[in-house]
């Protein structure tokens, strides 16, 4: 829908902000095996072949998440999300995916859209879902039965939405940490890093 | 030939005792009725007559026996013969048999190697014969399996022709059901027709009813206006009412509004008044305001009056207070002028001597040049002299040690010298003593270079105290300097100025301690908002209550629980099935009856339990059947044999006669080791001595003596 137009407002920054998370977060779980690979589709977007799953209480779970990112990103109030892997065993947190957004405010007041070419974007993008792709080859293998977490940091003076609750930051014990590619659309600024717990043999 | 003659003794005898007993009884009977007289020369008589017979008769019979037993030997030769004759009779017999023994061997060992190859020929034949029936059996059950298989083919086939039947039959039916529909269609259309025509009437009935309709609503309009008009009309006529009551109330108005106006009139004069006296007020207010300004004028004033009359006092008196001669101002100026007169005058005075003591002060710091060079001269004096001494002593050292060197050599010398007449060492002594000499040149001159060194090494330690104490001397005046130059105001400057330096550093290093305490915390804080953390004050962490974490935690508690339910039920089972399995299968059901699903795979276990069960009735009735068996022929024996045989212990029989006088009159018989049997001693058995000796003694046949004890006891039995 933005690519049609000039240039990035705020609403159409907030959508490639949600759209991204949805395709990273799916890519995340499929590269860290959290479900079954089987579970997973092919698709094809920001030149790549991406994978989204089919399992249909995970897909509502992300859609739910990532349409109340979309409104906050709209808003500027978000700060962080972070995508938090459990073992289920010993309910300590192996992984920890942490994106920081940097928002623009600026942009809320002027309603004029930024000169900010989408191809640019896209290949930012593209980059930084090739690096996720490519931690496989250093993260620890996970053995145990995981499950998956996302977090959202907010402002403090947000009001909370119904279904959603306070919860702890779910650090990790001495970690490991890898700082990945950034993206920016001009209002809204992701950086990407990885957290993992080191393993007892390293 | 014994035996019977052995027995033709006995009857014989037997007789003989019996013809003795039969007179003895009548003779015993004839002493019991006649007299004894009588009866004894009876009795010798007959005793010497029976004397006599047995003579003859003894006689007699010596003389057959004789005649017998040379006939006997006669018929014996003759049998020896003729057994000598059977003997080697029998020996050829014996050997053509022998020989024929062996031929038979050699037969059989022939026909055993023929068996035997015949064994081998029908096992391969047997193996031939299995793997035939192995084949036979596999293609029997390939041909079964075709059966099999031609059978589901057939069954295939027929269920395919039902199936075809019964399609057929369904298309016949719907066939009659389209011919049925067609029908039913036909007469539906009919129906149709028949219902236009009933709606086009129909029809033009609503229309009809539609122009009645919309006459029926025109009235009705007609009705709501003429309603509306009512209401409005009623309404006049409600306003109408309140119009005439307030109309009723005018007059009332009238003569309140003159009320009014008369106090209007009279409120607008007082108005005027009022503003008059406003004015006045204000008039008034400004001049009081005045007034007040005036009075704290006037006590400032008075203030400032008496202030300056105290000022002109105290100058008044400051002639009296300061002791010169000041009645005016002018004396005061005259004062004053004499006084700076006499300041300049002082500092004149202070310029010229700050002159001079400045070139004091040169003076003085030339001298004190000086007297540091001159310290240093006598210092350098000092160390000269030193170094003097030194020198002065080393070569005393060096003296006695030549001394010492020399009369040692001396003493080597004298005592070489002196050894030297009688031996006649002398040229490796001379070598020696050069060898020793130039060593000790090359000793001196290895000290001289030592002390050389020491001597330089020396002056160049004076050589430095000397430039640090001129160093000393020069910092001392130096400071000295400082010192004198801080009497004037500089001092403080100067002091300000390091205590400024030092402040500065210190504040300079304090700023870089706090530079590196400022980058240490902002790595910290960059780590810790790598890890995650925040300020809760201005940011909150939130997730959706339903997460795929929260979810699989619950699971995993569910299914942890559902296990557990499960290993607690399995336990159960395993603890009934322990208990349970050595009673019975019956009991097992009663028991549990929850469990019959648990027990369905066990079904070995019924088959076994089952064949057990019926294995066990089979014994028992095989028991039962031998029991009656036993049972039939031991009552069969002892009624045809008169013995009821009993097995008291291992290898002792017990007979008892059907005709036993008592209980317990029975007969023990033991089998031996070699399987005969032999009779024990009971006292039944001692009671039948003759029977024992007869029989088994002499004839050794035991069931000739059972024949004979039953004989007896039931000649006993009928005749007692």
């Amino acid at each position: 829908m933005t690519s049609t137009l000039k240039g990035i407002t705020l609403k159409g920054s907030a959508e490639l902000v949600a759209e991204f998370f949805s395709f990273g977060i799916n890519s995340i779980l499929y590269q860290r095996g959290i479900y079954p690979p089987e579970t997973f589709t092919r698709v094809t977007h920001y030149d790549l072949s991406l994978l989204l799953t089919t399992d249909p209480k995970l897909k509502s779970y992300l859609t739910n998440v990532v349409s109340q990112l979309k409104e906050w990103l709209f808003e500027c109030t978000v700060q962080k999300l972070v995508l938090v892997i459990t073992c289920l065993e010993t309910n300590e947190v192996l992984e920890r995916w942490q994106f920081d957004i940097e928002c623009d405010k600026s942009a809320k007041e002027s309603s004029a859209p930024r000169e900010k070419s989408i191809k640019t974007i896209q290949h930012e993008i593209r980059s930084v879902i090739r690096q996720i792709t490519a931690t496989v080859t250093f993260l620890p293998l996970l053995e145990t039965p995981c499950a998956f977490d996302l977090l959202v940091y907010t402002d403090k003076d947000l009001v909370v939405p119904d279904k959603w609750e306070e919860s702890g930051p779910q650090t990790i014990d001495q970690p490991e940490e890898v700082r990945l590619h950034s993206f920016t659309t001009s209002i809204h600024k992701v950086n990407s890093m990885v957290a993992y717990k080191k393993t007892e043999s390293a | 030939m014994d035996l019977e003659d052995d027995t033709t003794i006995l009857t014989t005898l037997k007789s003989f005792n019996s013809f003795i007993s039969r007179p003895e009884h009548p003779q015993r009977l004839s002493e019991h009725s006649a007299g004894s007289g009588i009866l004894q020369s009876q009795y010798k008589r007959s005793m010497e007559l029976l004397e006599a017979a047995e003579r003859v008769h003894s006689k007699n019979r010596y003389l057959q026996l004789d005649q017998e037993k040379k006939q006997m030997e006669l018929s014996h030769k003759r049998a020896r013969f003729e057994l000598e004759r059977a003997a080697s009779d029998s020996a050829r017999d014996l050997e053509h048999e022998v020989d024929r023994n062996q031929e038979l061997l050699g037969q059989i060992k022939k026909l055993e190697e023929r068996a035997e190859e015949v064994n081998k020929k029908l096992t391969e034949q047997k193996e031939a014969n299995d793997a035939l029936q192995k084949n036979l059996e596999g293609l029997n059950k390939t041909l079964e399996e075709r059966d099999d298989k031609l059978g589901t083919a057939n069954q295939t086939i027929s269920s395919l022709k039902d199936e075809i039947r019964e399609l057929r039959q369904k298309i016949q039916n719907q066939d009659s059901k389209m011919s049925a529909q067609t029908l039913e269609n036909q007469e539906l259309q009919e129906k149709l027709d028949l219902q236009q025509r009933k709606y086009q009437e129909v029809s033009q009935l609503c229309q009809s009813l539609q122009a009645a309709q919309s006459s029926c609503s025109d009235h009705i309009i007609k009705i709501k206006e003429l309603e509306r008009r009512l209401v409005f009309q009623e309404q006049d006529f409600a306003i109408v009412k309140t119009v005439k009551s307030e109309v009723a109330r005018v007059p009332d108005l009238e003569k309140e509004l003159k009320r009014l106006r008369d106090d209007n009139a009279y409120l607008r004069e007082s108005r005027e008044n009022c503003s008059l006296l406003k004015e006045e007020v204000e008039g008034l207010r400004k001049k009081l305001e005045r007034m007040e300004k005036t009075k704290e004028e006037l006590i400032n004033m008075e203030l400032e009056k008496e202030r300056l009359t105290e000022k002109l006092h105290a100058w008044e008196n400051l002639g009296q207070s300061t002791g010169l001669n000041i009645r005016k101002p002018e004396d005061l100026s005259r004062e004053v002028i004499q006084i700076q007169q006499r300041e300049i005058a002082l500092k004149e005075q202070n310029y010229t001597l700050n002159s001079r003591v400045r070139s004091v002060e040169r003076s003085q710091s030339e001298l004190r040049a000086e007297l540091t060079q001159q310290h240093s001269k006598t210092l350098e004096e000092q160390k000269k002299r030193e170094a003097q001494d030194a020198l002065v002593r080393r070569l005393q050292k060096r003296v006695l040690l030549l001394t010492k060197e020399r009369d040692g050599m001396r003493a080597i010398l004298e005592s070489y010298d002196s050894e030297l007449a009688p031996t006649e060492y002398s040229p490796q002594l001379s070598k020696r003593l050069r060898e020793a000499e130039d060593i000790l040149q090359k000793t001196q001159s290895h000290n001289a270079e030592m002390e050389a060194q020491l001597t330089k090494a020396q002056e160049e330690t004076g050589t430095l105290k000397l430039q640090l104490q001129t160093a000393e001397l020069e910092l001392e005046s130096l400071k000295k300097q400082q010192a004198s130059a801080t009497d004037s105001n500089s001092l403080l400057t100067k002091e300000e100025v390091t205590i400024l330096r030092q402040k500065i550093e210190d504040l300079e290093r304090e700023r870089q301690r706090l530079e590196e305490q400022n980058n240490i915390l902002e790595m910290r804080l960059e780590r810790h908002n790598l890890q995650g953390d925040y300020d809760p004050v201005k940011t909150r962490v939130l997730h959706l209550k339903m997460n795929p974490t929260a979810i699989a935690k619950q699971e995993r508690q569910q299914e942890v629980e559902a296990l557990r339910q499960e290993v607690t039920r399995l336990r159960d089972l395993v603890r009934s099935l322990q208990s349970g399995g050595a009673v019975g299968h019956s009991q097992d059901d009663t028991h549990n009856p929850s469990f019959s699903l648990s027990l369905a795979p066990s079904k070995e276990v019924l088959d076994l339990r089952k064949q057990m069960e019926s294995s066990e009735l089979r014994n028992q009735r095989l028991k039962e059947v031998f029991q009656r068996k036993i049972q039939e022929f031991r009552t069969v024996c002892y009624v045809l044999t008169g013995y009821q045989i009993d097995i008291t212990t291992e290898n002792q029989y017990r007979l008892t006669s059907v005709y036993a006088e008592h209980m317990d009159d029975s007969l023990l018989f033991k089998k031996g080791s070699n399987g005969s049997m032999q009779l024990m001693e009971t006292e039944f058995s001692k009671t039948l001595g003759e029977m024992v000796a007869l029989h088994l003694h002499h004839q050794k046949s035991i069931p000739a003596f059972l024949s004979a004890v039953t004989l007896d006891l039931f000649s006993r039995q009928t005749t007692v």
